[in-house]
């Protein structure tokens, strides 16, 4: 049963956000423009150089193209639980809400699990028409067959995109006691999305022969990692721990 | 036995106190009406009840269940028509659907959702809008679309904040006769805050008046009445000469007050049982044509006024 009414509130905070042009807009962007920068990025070396340098260019860019996709797949959380929790506040409708028989387990996992459902496509759907988009490009022009994602990017679209993910939606969990507005909670959640910067942006600035290591850029996506576990345990856990329907409803 | 019992409930927001130590008992099936001038603490103390704000002090029960120790349960056995109702639905969500989720929520059977959806929607005459986004609806239809929400799983305990705001006379009268009836034949408990003092006195078997986050009287009433120690009124309703009538009652020494209207005297009397016959042969001697001697009820409102303007305390 806690189940099905997470799922319930879940299904209408979808709903309802899918209603709002500026969500629909930035599913649709991010939906869209996550693919084509990451056949851009990957393909797109692989038309115009060769040799070692296509091997460095690679190198440099897979591991970029990867958290790109992964942070444009997150993006639409921090607008969707935004809406889902200040938004709702802001409609007046979140009272009638808070005054069900729903307990705040429930209610927190409904509001999560709408960004995660869609989210989750997103990242799911965005891979796939990555990796067969760069296929096809690649195919298309007579060249050699470039899997993506390599295994680090797998890790990073696998395993860190859901924990950032799930880090957004209880760091809004903890905003939403705190702001009174839509657009500042999108504003504040915003930053936990600078993780991905980690794996896009460290390999290449910490390699000072200029040649990316492998290596590092496992130890950089690990960092990730890290530290999307530690922002996400601990958002969840003060999320968990200061939710309460005073301070909701003492904003209105 | 109370179905509602507070005991010393406070609740303060920074150093605001805006509930004082309340103390309220509203009986099983009961009508109670809480009145008050706007920022009095009726919201806080509904909030409170449906667990939405914690006690800074003090607690209360809703039937069974102590509201800080079982919220979920207070929650269960609870409607609530919020403040403001007709803006708490979800305009992007049809009638129908909003009343579909919180049925689900209040874990209404699957199988009575429909039916009980119908029958409130058709008895707000609602049912044809059932189709309709909640936002495109009036502000009067969306009250009691939101009044619908509050009935749905039908609760041991209503809470109201201002059930006819926005409603057109007739809706209002519906809504009034609806209380009543599901007080009568369900025995819920309602627990209504209004400005609307005519409707409380028709509708309420008890009432509180508060102000500043306190209590100041509570009782039916008669007994507010009486706390009061409120003069009774008698109206005299004359044919003809009004003021000469009104000339020979405030020759009487023991007529305290006297107030004309069209075709009538609002009189206070000291010790009516003893002089009001006496007034009336004065009258009748003088040549004045009564046609009615009756006892005033007095007003919700007069009392009202009388206690915020400290005649309560």
């Amino acid at each position: 049963m806690a189940q099905s009414k997470s799922m319930l509130v879940a299904l209408a905070d979808i709903r309802m956000a899918l209603k709002l042009k500026m969500v629909k807009w930035s599913l649709v962007l991010s939906a869209a423009f996550g693919p084509l920068m990451t056949i851009g990025l990957v393909a797109g070396p692989v038309l115009v150089f060769t040799g070692p340098e296509l091997n460095l260019m690679i190198a440099i860019l897979m591991p970029m193209a990867a958290a790109m996709l992964a942070m444009f797949s997150v993006i639409p959380a921090t607008m969707i639980s935004a809406n889902a929790l200040v938004g709702e506040r802001e409609q007046s409708t979140l009272e009638p809400l808070l005054c069900t028989p729903l307990t705040d387990r429930e209610l927190l996992w409904g509001k999560t699990l709408s960004s995660v459902l869609i989210c989750g496509a997103i990242l799911v759907l965005s891979t796939l028409a990555s990796t067969i988009g760069i296929a096809a490009v690649l195919l298309g022009a007579g060249k050699q067959l470039i899997i993506f994602p390599d295994l680090p990017g797998l890790f990073m679209l696998a395993v860190v995109a859901p924990i950032v993910l799930f880090a957004v939606v209880s760091l809004m969990i903890i905003i939403s006691g705190k702001v009174q507005r839509v657009y500042e909670a999108y504003q504040m959640s915003g930053a936990i999305i600078l993780i991905f910067m980690i794996p896009m942006m460290a390999p290449i600035i910490f390699s000072p022969s200029g040649v990316v290591d492998p290596s590092m850029i496992w130890m950089w996506n690990f960092v990730s990692f890290l530290l999307a576990v530690v922002i996400a345990v601990v958002t969840w856990a003060i999320a968990f721990k200061q939710f309460n329907r005073d301070s909701m409803v003492s904003l209105v | 036995m109370g179905e509602i019992v507070t005991d010393q409930l406070s609740k303060r927001f920074g150093k605001l106190k805006a509930l004082d130590h309340v103390d309220i008992v509203v009986p099983k099936g009961s009508v109670f009406g809480l009145l008050g001038p706007n920022g009095a603490g009726k919201s806080t103390t509904t909030r409170l009840l449906c667990t939405l704000l914690k006690p800074s002090f003090g607690t209360a029960r809703v039937g069974e269940y102590d509201i800080i120790e079982n919220p979920v349960k207070v929650r269960e056995i609870t409607g609530v028509l919020p403040e403001e109702g007709s803006h708490t639905l979800y305009p992007g969500m049809t009638a129908y659907q909003n009343l579909e989720y919180f049925a689900k929520l209040y874990d209404v059977p699957d199988e009575e959702i429909h039916e009980r959806i119908e029958e409130l929607l058709t008895f707000m005459e609602l049912w044809e809008r059932k189709d309709d986004n909640a936002g495109e609806l009036s502000t009067g239809n969306r009250q009691r679309l939101a009044l619908c929400r509050a009935l749905l799983h039908r609760p041991e305990v209503l809470l109201l904040d201002e059930p006819t705001s926005a409603l057109d006379p007739v809706a209002a009268k519906r809504v009034r006769e609806l209380i009543l009836s599901l007080a009568k034949k369900y025995n819920q408990t309602f627990f209504i805050n209004s400005h609307n003092l005519s409707e409380v006195q028709r509708i309420c078997d008890r009432i509180a008046i508060i102000d500043k986050g306190q209590i100041l009287l509570t009782g039916t009433t008669a007994e507010l009445r009486e706390q009061l120690h409120a003069k009774q009124e008698y109206m005299i309703r004359v044919a003809g000469d009004i003021e000469k009538a009104k000339s020979i009652t405030e020759s009487h020494h023991f007529v305290e007050s006297v107030k004309v209207g069209v075709d009538s005297l609002i009189v206070t009397i000291d010790d009516p049982y003893e002089n009001n016959s006496q007034l009336m042969q004065g009258l009748l001697a003088a040549g004045v044509n009564i046609i009615e001697f009756a006892e005033e009820e007095a007003s919700l409102e007069d009392l009202y006024l009388e206690v915020l303007n400290g005649g309560g305390n």
